[in-house]
């Protein structure tokens, strides 16, 4: 086997609140693939931007071919052959993709047609088919992250490290990444990645090193372990299946009508193409898709934040079309967004003020314009308490909750505005998997309390265990709308890469 | 028909310290840091051009003298918004108020409180020679001073830099998407100081180019506003040193519209609608443009993972 | 949770107040440059300042529109905006107040006069600053460039209007004729100028905190300021908030430009108070846009131009120290906020060691 290429002793990492990395210990071999697995929270990406040089360690030592160096920057790691895939791309849009990959590799004038045809070649040699001259914001997401890939290539890469690489992908996707991933390390190079995903893991990695709490919880090779006891190790106990309970929606009315909804902008574009669906009261319908075929869009549509040029909305058979988002909170619709810091709450107001985020029109704290912040106060203690929020008192901010801890809030908050209709869009992105249940158990509680529920989400597991129905969306359209008995995984695959129905049910040969 | 030559040469003259500095706003703002601190920087390079000058009786030194001391104070305020992580605008207010005050003061203290204005001579035209003596282009563009012939020459240099090198793929990055710099190994804090301190530069120039060059003489109201003409053309000439140099031009149109108004038959309208004429043209000229190419980030912190 | 609050208004206390007696002692290390001793001034300043109650009085004077300049700033930076025009706006209010008071105190009573120059006054400021929003919000143009050339715009017609329209009977000074006692702000301290001005600005400064802190309009101008994407997903509607807390800034400098017009000056002449925008935004930012702290700021700067002024009498400083004094204070406030945060980064992090060594 030899001497391990990578080898971090003792690494601790403190940053001002929290332990990030306690006593991590871990090596990587030439030729291996590892899986660095565990909970969104576990400090993975941590110990690994401490090796990328991006974060400093507060102590501890790492060796590069049994040498200890000194990894100050990212240009000392890449110097020693270590490059970082960033979980969010770490691209400039406005730049084209010859412009991204030689950044900062560069020095004096630029000859840009020399420089794209070295891209093209690099490209062709590992079987992307990458547009070198093309600008990054006209790219597909699958497409971006192959150019991450290539500024590694690039900067030839013996130790690659990627930090959640099938966030972004469909099935099928995944399976080519994969497929590089152990071309590249038959190559004698080493990949790291980074995932909270077990079944990537079982299917990937040759070793798989898991964390929990920012320590080192096991470290086993893959032949060795079953899919059980790696749940055990990720989070300390046995995995919690949550039972959906059996309903009848279908004879329960339709409270949500959506009826031939387009949205089409002035250059023609249509960000949602010709929607026909409804919501029954007590229905959790999903929606499957690759983030950015209008999932966003349909959200904010229906809760009146943008503006719908053809068709209507009704909901209990009053038409809420062109109403303006103060209407819809009126109207009792709640709306838990994807991105809760941007678009959920304001990270430097309390938790009392974040709880009062929707109802400044409603009158329901405030007499005349004049706010009773006790009453406000109050009410903040009711959801801790109900939800469970770890938080020391409500006149804290909101930014400096755990993750989780904040999304419970948000959770808390729309599921009470919405009296009739609550939109989730990822509601447990980013989540560790103690919140993940307790978000996945609110959301079947607001089914059963006979509210209609719209659940938008990425991860099909999410969506085959909650869901009444499941519509795939594609483009700004739903390719159908499906139980999810009459799916698997392939077909929801495909359907997601914009497979028609029928080439989806004939073959499932995976053809795009 | 004089009349009109001499505006346009006059035009070109004020546009100087215009393009100047917007060009020096443009390489900051490239990089996303805006030089909120312009006012200030300008006032200290009149100041301390006037100053030098006066007492050693070179022009040189006096502008070499603003030109570092205009990197001084663009280092005061980068040091403060990148390192101490301060507010831009709130920094650059401070520090054009503490240069009011510093400029102000020590003039005093050092020339005290002359009965009549002090002055200095101030810079001589160049007169190219044989291109001077072509009829009419000849007395507007080579009968001008050496700062204005460096500052057509600096502009394309400028453009060059940041469109063709990786040092301006670096900067442009850096404005874009700094988390993308800062991954690829650079260090974007300190690409985005030396920014400010080239544009200090230019500022510090640009502010001595009233007191040394136009009036030859320094008082505490030389600039008024002139700095904020400058960041407004960077913005107005979408962030390229080319539109940076054309809109000072333009400027420089409406400065000399002011100073020419009786020669070209304006005698009847009040001086001081010559005088807003500039100021009421960034804000018309701001409202009707659409931005695009502004930096994606600039203005917004950075903050260096760690 | 109390315990919490009031050791927060303490930090600051020793934070800024450490800042601010350090930045001082600063810029009285500049006074050897003129020939003075920095320790016989500082003595001298202090001495005569708070010696007799004409110079307390002049305090309240000078901090009356400063109070309502830092407002009208820190108003629109709760919404994330920046008026740097309220110096314009100011000018306004001073235009609107010299020619409403002038033509009308000879046909109106004077309560009524008075009354109309201080509501025109804060329409004029009001109007600039809506204007000055109405360009954001309609053409996405820059408000920070427009409302900076804005004050020059209005500048120059104040000029010119002092030239012409309003200038004196005798048409020798550019400035108007002297407002008739008649409608003059009441003084209300004996031995001193003071006006009831004072009395107005603390009452505005009382009346924002209490907007921005208890009601619906100030919660959602904040929310605005803050997030302004949560605030469209709010059902509130960015566009409307700046152009209310434009309205409400501009209407406060142009209050300010009333009470120097009607309370202090009592007539308009041109030069009046050039810095006292910037001043206001000073102020805003040392007392971090909070409308109380803003009150003692602007109260310790007015201490400090009184102070400067007799300074400048009493020896051989420039009357321009008292600029470099508020520059020099400016910045050391400004770094207080760094290391004050850094430092407080680092109890965390002891405190966290420690509660982790005990577990």
């Amino acid at each position: 086997m030899g001497k391990p290429v990578v080898e971090m002793r003792h690494i601790y990492k403190r940053f001002a609140k929290t332990l990030a990395n306690d006593d991590v210990s871990l090596t990587v071999n030439p030729g291996e693939v590892v899986a660095l697995l565990g909970e969104n929270g576990a400090g993975k990406s941590t110990i690994m931007k401490i090796l990328y040089g991006l974060y400093h360690k507060t102590s501890g030592e790492i060796l590069i071919d049994g040498k200890e160096r000194d990894i100050q920057t990212p240009r000392d790691a890449m110097d020693l052959g270590i490059c970082m895939v960033q979980q969010h791309f770490t691209l400039i849009p406005a730049q084209t993709v010859t412009e991204n990959i030689i950044l900062g590799t560069y020095k004096g004038r630029i000859d840009y047609d020399k420089e794209q045809h070295e891209v093209e070649e690099l490209s062709k040699k590992y079987g992307f088919e990458v547009p070198a001259g093309a600008y990054v914001k006209d790219l597909p997401v699958g497409i971006q992250q192959k150019v991450e890939i290539l500024k590694a290539l690039h900067r030839h890469a013996r130790i690659l490290i990627m930090d959640e690489p099938t966030a972004v992908l469909i099935p099928q996707e995944i399976d080519v990444l994969m497929h590089f991933i152990r071309d590249f390390a038959a190559e004698g190079n080493s990949v790291i990645f980074i995932t909270h995903k077990m079944k990537e893991v079982m299917d990937a990695a040759d070793r798989i090193i898991i964390m929990r709490n920012g320590a080192v919880s096991g470290c086993v090779n893959k032949k060795d372990v079953t899919a059980t006891q790696l749940a055990r190790l990720m989070i300390g106990h046995d995995l919690e299946v949550l039972k959906k309970p059996e309903s009848n929606f279908e004879s329960q009315k339709k409270r949500v009508e959506v009826d031939h909804v387009s949205i089409e902008l002035k250059d023609g574009r249509k960000l949602l193409n010709d929607l026909n669906f409804s919501i029954h009261a007590g229905e959790i319908l999903g929606i499957a898709g690759v983030s950015g075929n209008g999932q966003e869009e349909l959200c904010k549509a229906l809760y009146g934040a943008l503006h719908i040029t053809q068709g209507s909305v009704k909901l209990d058979g009053e038409d809420i079309t062109h109403k303006s988002v103060k209407e819809h909170i009126a109207l009792g619709i709640g709306y838990c967004p994807a991105d809760r810091y941007r678009y959920g709450m304001v990270s430097d107001m309390s938790l009392t003020q974040n709880m009062m985020l929707k109802s400044s029109y409603l009158g329901r704290w405030d007499k005349h314009g004049f706010i009773n912040w006790s009453d406000v106060s109050n009410y903040t203690e009711d959801v801790i308490k109900k939800y469970n929020v770890k938080a020391p008192d409500t006149s804290v901010t909101i930014g400096s909750l755990s993750g989780g801890n904040q999304q419970k809030l948000v959770v808390g908050r729309e599921v009470d505005m919405g009296t009739n209709v609550v939109i989730f869009n990822q509601p447990t992105r980013g989540l560790d998997l103690g919140a993940i249940t307790n978000v996945q158990k609110v959301v079947l509680q607001e089914r059963a309390a006979g509210k209609s529920v719209l659940l938008i989400s990425t991860e099909l597991s999410e969506l085959f265990d909650l869901s009444d129905r499941i519509a795939v969306m594609y483009q700004g359209s739903f390719v159908g709308i499906f139980k999810p008995e009459d799916l698997n995984v392939e077909k929801i695959g495909l359907l997601m890469a914009g497979v028609s129905l029928n080439e989806a049910e004939g073959g499932s040969d995976g053809k795009e | 028909m004089d009349g009109v030559i001499n505006l346009l040469s006059r035009a070109l003259f004020m546009s100087t310290p215009l393009a100047l500095g917007a060009t020096g706003e443009v390489i900051a703002e490239r990089t996303g840091m805006m030089v909120c601190a312009v006012e200030g920087i300008f006032l200290a390079g009149a100041w301390a051009g006037f100053t030098v000058t006066y007492i050693t009786g070179s022009l040189l030194l006096g502008f070499l003298i603003a030109l570092v001391t205009g990197a001084a104070v663009a280092a005061l305020y980068g040091f403060a918004c990148i390192y101490l992580d301060q507010h831009q605008i709130v920094m650059g207010t401070a520090v054009a108020i503490f240069m009011t005050g510093f400029c102000t003061f020590f003039y005093r203290v050092i020339f005290g409180t002359p009965t009549s204005p002090l002055k200095v001579e101030t810079l001589d035209s160049i007169n190219i020679p044989l291109l001077c003596d072509i009829p009419i282009i000849g007395k507007i563009l080579f009968s001008q001073n050496i700062i204005t012939y460096l500052t057509f020459i600096i502009v394309p240099i400028v453009s060059y830099v940041i469109f063709k090198t990786s040092t301006g793929l670096t900067m442009r990055s850096c404005g874009e998407n700094p988390d993308a710099v800062e991954v690829a190994g650079l260090d974007v804090r300190k690409i985005r100081f030396l920014a400010l301190l080239v544009a200090g530069c230019f500022d510090g120039v640009a502010g001595a180019f009233y007191s040394l060059a136009n009036v030859g003489m320094y008082t505490s109201e030389i600039i008024s506003g002139r700095g904020w003409i400058a960041f407004g053309i960077c913005f107005l000439g979408n962030w390229h040193p080319k539109g940076a140099l054309v809109f000072g031009i333009v400027f420089g149109i409406f400065d000399a519209i002011g100073t020419y108004a009786k020669a070209i038959g304006l005698a009847g309208i009040p001086s001081e609608l010559f005088s807003l004429l500039p100021y009421l043209l960034v804000i018309i000229l701001t409202a009707t443009r659409k931005e695009f190419n502004i930096p994606a980030k600039l203005g917004a912190k950075f903050v260096k993972q760690d | 949770m109390e315990k919490s609050k009031d050791s927060e208004l303490l930090q600051t206390f020793l934070w800024t107040g450490g800042a601010l007696i350090l930045g001082l002692i600063v810029s009285f290390a500049f006074l050897p440059a003129v020939g003075e001793d920095p320790f016989a001034a500082l003595q001298l300043m202090v001495g005569m300042t708070f010696s007799d109650s004409f110079n307390m009085g002049k305090i309240l004077v000078k901090a009356a529109p400063l109070i309502l300049c830092s407002l009208a700033f820190a108003s629109t930076f709760k919404a994330n905006l920046f008026n740097i025009g309220a110096q314009g706006q100011f000018y306004m209010g001073c235009i609107c107040a010299t020619a409403i008071s002038l033509g009308c105190q000879d046909v109106l009573p004077p309560f009524l006069t008075i009354l109309l120059a201080a509501l025109g006054a804060m329409a004029g400021g009001a109007a600039i600053g809506y204007i000055i929003a109405l360009l954001k919000t309609k053409f996405n143009a820059n408000e920070f460039l427009v409302s900076m050339m804005s004050t020059y715009v209005v500048l120059y017609i104040m000029k010119l209007l002092l030239r012409t329209s309003l200038q004196e009977s005798k048409h020798e000074y550019v400035q108007s004729d002297m407002l008739s006692n008649a409608v003059w702000l009441p003084k209300f301290l004996p031995g001193t100028t003071a006006s009831i001005g004072i009395l107005i600005s603390v009452a505005a400064a009382i009346a924002i905190y209490f907007i921005l802190k208890k009601t619906t309009l100030g919660y959602r101008i904040q929310v605005t300021g803050l997030n302004m994407d949560a605030a469209r997903l709010s059902g509130i509607d960015p566009k409307k908030q700046f152009l209310i807390a434009f309205a409400i800034s501009g209407c406060l400098a142009g209050l300010a430009g009333f009470i120097e017009v009607n309370g202090m000056q009592h007539m308009l002449l041109d030069g009046l108070d050039s810095d006292i925008g910037s001043y206001g935004i000073g102020i805003a930012i040392m007392a971090n846009s909070n409308p109380i702290g803003v009150i003692f700021c602007s109260l310790l700067f007015g201490a400090l131009q009184v102070g400067g002024t007799i300074l400048s009498h009493e020896t051989t400083a420039p009357a321009s120290i008292i600029d470099l004094m508020l520059g020099i204070v400016m910045l050391f406030v400004l770094f207080s906020f760094f290391f004050r945060n850094r430092h407080e980064i680092k109890k965390t992090i002891k405190k966290q060691i420690a509660l982790e060594g005990k577990k």
